[in-house]
């Protein structure tokens, strides 16, 4: 695992490794990309706003993975500019590593790997835009963070607050941004100066250094108060809710939501060392709360401003479920799963009684999470949650699962709304070869689960059929199998077909 | 119409009404906060000005897009 360090600590073949790693994505254009990636995305997306954090994560992390493959080393990791001990005098100025302030009168870079005639910068359009250059606490700024500033920051909750813009308060992104407190970020910029005061920053190879440390203080904010969790869920510009696709941030090996990179941990991200009064990172399972299907609503509260409980259900077969809080705080909940803790199923605010949030949905077998906080970030509160299954015409037997039989014409289904999935089961007779299928126009994605039970998958497949349709062909023994649909995109809906077959 | 120009290290800068911004012909989008009385741009998010003449002066100054040319 790659471990993200102190620039300063750098060995002497650590720094070579990366600038000769910063070079080679250099030359093959790559990294320019970065520059453009940052450069063109609206300002108000990626800056000012919520998704601040999270983008920038993801953006950092994306370059690490690239200098990890032009490296062949899977374990270098980005340094982190660890501002209180990173000014002009530091170690990471030196000439192996970042080269040092520019001329004091034109501002340009003229020592180090990055000095004028071996580094050229672009302007967002990616035309070349001459050195880089530096002018060191002159711009507004004489002096960096201190460790002080940063423990500042670090005791504001919650996350954000509306109208989630420069400014909002209390809030923890816009402190660590540097429009109110101390300034951390924007301090960072702007001390630096030259190539790191405008959009095109990533210029100046410093910048990833800079967000690394930014993003070192927001993981060990998260590691501080596991509780608060990131904010808005839903109400916000599209674009800065949890669950939205962050503006300019394109498909990879993770999401490209704020939900997909809130776990340092699950990125592969770890530093050399965290600041005193930072404990160390805990299983995000061991702070949820366990909830029985049909037992009596269990007793909680929100605390503190901003904090947010998570729970952890089970549901042993497909039915028809209800979740939902009581009592006199207004609640706003958010169901997670099956199986997955990042993949959102539907939230809600007052459906239920008074200002209590109720959700009402057929729920395949598996593990679901619901995170459930108030309204009002600012407000504290008790209530009660409870998780029960529906019962029809005053039986338990809830909603019957549509059959697929082997063989027939295929049969015909939809996703009529974001991140609905459809379960079928089909029973297997002979063991031998199957074939699962989807057919249409609509980019299915299909898993398969038994024999006798709705949560042992034993496949999954995106596109193996025709066009952008699923298909699982495999040996199945006698049994029941269940198998569950839906559209590849959390966001897709369309119409579809699916069909077993023999052989 | 209130209307202001100057020529700052070499850039037309072109203010019209207090809220339009032109330099070298090329608009650009700043943006009032009301609440914190101060202009940005996305050439320049990590800073903001009282101004637009102070936001159009920055932006000749530090970025890339008018200054790349001259060094």
């Amino acid at each position: 695992m790659a471990i993200r360090k102190d620039a300063n600590s750098l060995t002497s073949a650590e720094r070579t490794e990366l600038v000769d790693a910063i070079k080679v994505l250099k030359a093959e254009g790559v990294y320019d990309q970065f520059v453009l990636r940052h450069a063109n995305t609206p300002m108000g997306d990626i800056h000012r706003c919520p998704a601040f954090l999270p983008w920038h994560r993801r953006f950092i992390w994306d370059l690490e993975r690239e200098l990890q493959r032009v490296s062949g080393n899977t374990d270098l990791g980005l340094p982190y500019w660890n501002w209180p001990v990173g000014g002009a005098d530091a170690s990471m100025w030196e000439n192996d590593l970042l080269g040092g302030d520019g001329d004091p009168i034109t501002g340009v870079v003229l020592s180090g790997p990055f000095r004028e005639g071996e580094w050229t910068i672009v302007n967002s359009s990616g035309s070349a835009a001459g050195s880089l250059t530096r002018a060191f606490g002159t711009n507004g700024f004489a002096t960096l963070s201190t460790q002080a500033d940063i423990e500042q920051v670090l005791a504001v909750t919650p996350y954000d607050s509306p109208p989630w813009l420069a400014g909002s308060a209390p809030s923890f992104r816009d402190q660590v941004e540097g429009w109110t407190g101390p300034n951390l970020h924007n301090r960072g910029h702007v001390w630096v100066g030259g190539s790191m005061l405008p959009m095109t920053s990533p210029n100046d190879p410093v910048f990833f250094m800079h967000h690394c440390m930014v993003d070192k203080v927001w993981h060990e904010w998260q590691l501080r108060f596991p509780g608060q969790g990131y904010l808005p869920e839903s109400g916000a510009t599209f674009g800065q809710n949890l669950t939205d696709p962050m503006a300019g941030t394109p498909a990879g090996p993770v999401g490209s939501r704020p939900i997909d990179v809130l776990d340092s941990a699950g990125l592969g991200i770890e530093y050399d060392r965290l600041m005193p009064g930072t404990p160390g990172p805990v299983d995000p399972g061991d702070d949820e709360i366990e909830l029985a299907v049909g037992a009596p609503p269990t007793e909680s509260a929100i605390g503190m401003p901003g904090e947010i409980d998570v729970y952890r259900f089970e549901v042993a077969s497909f039915g028809s479920y209800t979740l939902q809080t009581f009592g006199d705080s207004d609640t706003f909940m958010t169901l997670f799963g099956p199986d997955d803790p990042t993949a959102e199923v539907t939230a809600n605010d007052d459906a239920g009684e008074r200002l209590n949030a109720r959700i009402v949905r057929t729920l395949s077998a598996g593990t679901y999470h619901a995170r459930v906080r108030l309204y009002d970030p600012s407000r504290t509160g008790a209530y009660r949650i409870q998780v029960v299954r529906n019962s029809t015409d005053g039986g338990d037997a809830g909603p019957v699962i549509p059959e697929l039989v082997i063989d027939a014409a295929a049969t015909d289904g939809v996703i009529a709304v974001n991140r609905e999935s459809d379960l079928f089961r089909f029973v297997v007779s002979v063991p031998g070869n199957y074939t699962v299928e989807t057919e249409g126009a609509t980019d299915m994605f299909l898993t398969l689960f038994g024999p006798g039970s709705q949560t042992d998958r034993i496949a999954s497949d995106d596109d193996s059929g025709v066009g952008l349709n699923s298909r699982i062909r495999m040996f199945l023994q006698a049994g029941e199998y269940f198998a569950r649909v839906r559209h590849f995109s959390s966001f897709g809906t369309g119409a579809y077909r699916i069909r077993v077959a023999a052989g | 119409m209130a209307q202001y120009s100057e020529t700052f290290q070499g850039c037309l800068i072109e203010i019209d009404d207090d809220n339009t911004l032109h330099i070298d012909g090329k608009r650009i989008d700043p943006v009032y906060d009301n609440g914190r009385g101060k202009w940005s741009s996305r050439y320049l998010p990590y800073t903001e000005y009282d101004s637009l003449i102070d936001l159009g002066q920055a932006i000749v100054r530090d970025t890339e897009e008018f200054t790349g040319d001259s060094q």
